[in-house]
């Protein structure tokens, strides 16, 4: 692990099948960093993401988060007891936004928020309420702490989501196409609650299509395409001076879709 | 504020439309009346005798308690046997997969009458054998009496199809659940726990519901091991008095209104656990 990096992935590999998917990838982020990952559809950033807390079985390769390292090689029994167990202590230091939302529809949202907490942490309920309150207030959403998401707009439930994994009080937040299943109007309100995370210095991990995010917020911006890195810089250096053709094509892309978007994005 | 100055038509439409729905309904259960009305004055032209049937429809209230009470205790047993059944054929491990496969195919692969006879003829002929081999007290637990053996008959059987509806269930809440509860941390037992069980349980409910009406007729088929429930003691007097359209027409209305009563019930069920989904 190199300084002060929080997560270190190493010479990763993952196959789908007899797909590729991720090609000896490697990436550190370090403590408060905002690293932005965007590249076209296919690329592997999700998988990539997906890999760090074990959604994804990684085929081989380091994974190391807040120095818990596991060492992946095609030899690796992915269930057995002490795996598992290392595992989910990777999974205490991580939380996932998902594009999706994921939240629970059976539960409200206070519960959605204090459901982790209590059976996981084992917290006493009071305390896990307070936590919850907490950041339901930092995303703007206690005042629907009563509410089933059946109920929420899908902004409201990204938001709910953003606080539930705030609450496991995670070392780095993965967002994994937070904005992507959004219509267009809600995106503003939940790239504005993670503005606001990166600003109270919250180590970020951004998969998104979210240029305009990306470029304002980023300390760093990592290039995907065809399973491996292919470019990384500051936001500043990337979207001004693209090295490789296909971030260029990328950007060039983002640009002349953007006059009709950019409307809508400068909400935020 | 102002008032919406078409507010009077909305009501109006809103009356007119209760109105119209609660025509069609009448209209509907005047078929049912009519329908009635037609069986029964066929039946009374055929010299069915209307005396005997008020005499005797207390004998079939009677047996009417222990058919209640079988497919309660079954239905209870199935449910539990289905749990773990559905939980054993979804996960990873290979012993259980191996033994709910093995369970639900068996169970459905052969007729519950044969079943029943298996449980209440064929397994006292085992427990006789070991206990010639001179474990008596081992043996003696293979001899059930017709109640224990009819219940545990229905259970297993039920256990089995609801094993693969309790498995249809487990499978229809969507992988995001799972995944967004495994990132908290969440162990595989509290996710099925907390995060999917809850939910399956909802879309299963009126599945079970159909079930336990399903399983009150099939119950009439332990009364070929003497249990004095309703189609026992429907045929039992039939034969006595050769009154047989007449006890076999209490028994049918006996178990239509059992049935009718149990959907009643699964309505308010299902409307209870549509709570958190409602808008």
């Amino acid at each position: 692990m190199s300084g002060d990096a929080i997560v270190s992935v190493k010479n990763l590999h993952k196959w789908f099948g007899m797909l590729h998917v991720l090609q000896d990838v490697s990436i550190d982020v370090n403590l408060r960093e905002v690293v932005c990952i965007i590249g076209r559809s296919g690329s592997g950033k999700s998988t990539m993401l997906r890999c760090i807390n074990f959604l994804e079985e990684p085929s081989q390769g380091v994974i190391e988060v807040n120095k818990i390292r596991v060492e992946i090689t095609p030899k690796t029994k992915h269930h057995d007891k002490a795996m598992n167990q290392l595992v989910r202590s990777v999974r205490l230091e991580t939380g996932m936004v998902f594009q999706e939302f994921n939240l629970f529809p059976h539960m409200n949202v206070l519960e959605n928020v204090i459901e982790a907490p209590m059976i996981v942490k084992g917290m006493d309920r009071a305390k896990a309420i307070e936590i919850a309150e907490f950041n339901l207030n930092r995303v703007g959403m206690l005042f629907k702490k009563d509410e089933y998401p059946l109920r929420l707009s899908g902004g409201q439930k990204q938001r709910v989501a953003i606080a539930r994994a705030l609450a496991m009080e995670p070392k780095v937040m993965l967002f994994d196409e937070p904005t992507s299943a959004l219509d267009p109007e809600l995106i503003g309100e939940v790239l504005n609650v993670m503005k606001v995370l990166a600003n109270e210095g919250m180590t970020m991990l951004v998969v998104t299509h979210e240029m305009g995010f990306a470029r304002e917020v980023a300390d760093r911006v990592v290039v995907m395409a065809d399973g491996q890195i292919i470019e990384e810089n500051k936001p500043d250096e990337i979207f001004r001076a693209p090295k490789d053709a296909r971030t260029k094509a990328l950007i060039d892309r983002y640009r002349s879709g953007k006059s009709e978007q950019e409307k809508q994005e400068s909400a935020f | 504020m102002s008032v919406d100055p078409h507010l009077d038509m909305g009501t109006a439409l809103v009356n007119l439309h209760k109105r119209q729905k609660f025509i069609y309904n009448l209209k509907v259960t005047g078929v049912w009346v009519a329908l009635i009305t037609i069986v029964t004055i066929g039946l009374w032209f055929l010299k069915i005798d209307p005396s005997y049937i008020f005499l005797h429809y207390d004998i079939i209230l009677q047996g009417a308690g222990t058919t209640i009470a079988v497919s309660l205790a079954s239905i209870l047993i199935a449910t539990l046997l289905a749990l773990a059944g559905s939980i054993a054929r979804l996960s990873s491990n290979w012993i259980a997969q191996g033994i709910s496969g093995f369970y639900v195919s068996l169970i459905r692969g052969t007729p519950l009458l044969i079943q029943i006879y298996f449980i209440y003829l064929g397994l006292p002929q085992l427990g006789q054998r070991i206990s010639d081999l001179g474990y008596p007290d081992i043996g003696k637990l293979f001899i059930l009496d017709a109640i224990p053996a009819g219940i545990l008959a229905l259970s297993l059987n039920y256990g089995a199809y609801m094993t693969e509806i309790f498995r249809a269930g487990l499978q229809s809440i969507s992988h995001g659940q799972r995944e967004a509860a495994i990132a908290l941390g969440m162990t595989p037992g509290q996710v099925t726990r907390k995060i999917i069980l809850p939910q399956a349980i909802r879309i299963i409910i009126p599945d079970v519901g159909n079930q336990f009406i399903a399983m009150q007729k099939d119950s009439a088929l332990v009364s070929v091991m003497g249990v004095w429930e309703i189609t026992y003691l429907a045929n039992h007097y039939a034969r006595r008095d050769s009154k047989y359209m007449e006890m076999f027409l209490i028994a049918a209305t006996a178990y239509w209104i059992l049935t009718i009563i149990s959907s009643y019930f699964q309505g308010i069920l299902e409307k209870r656990m549509a709570q958190a989904y409602e808008r």
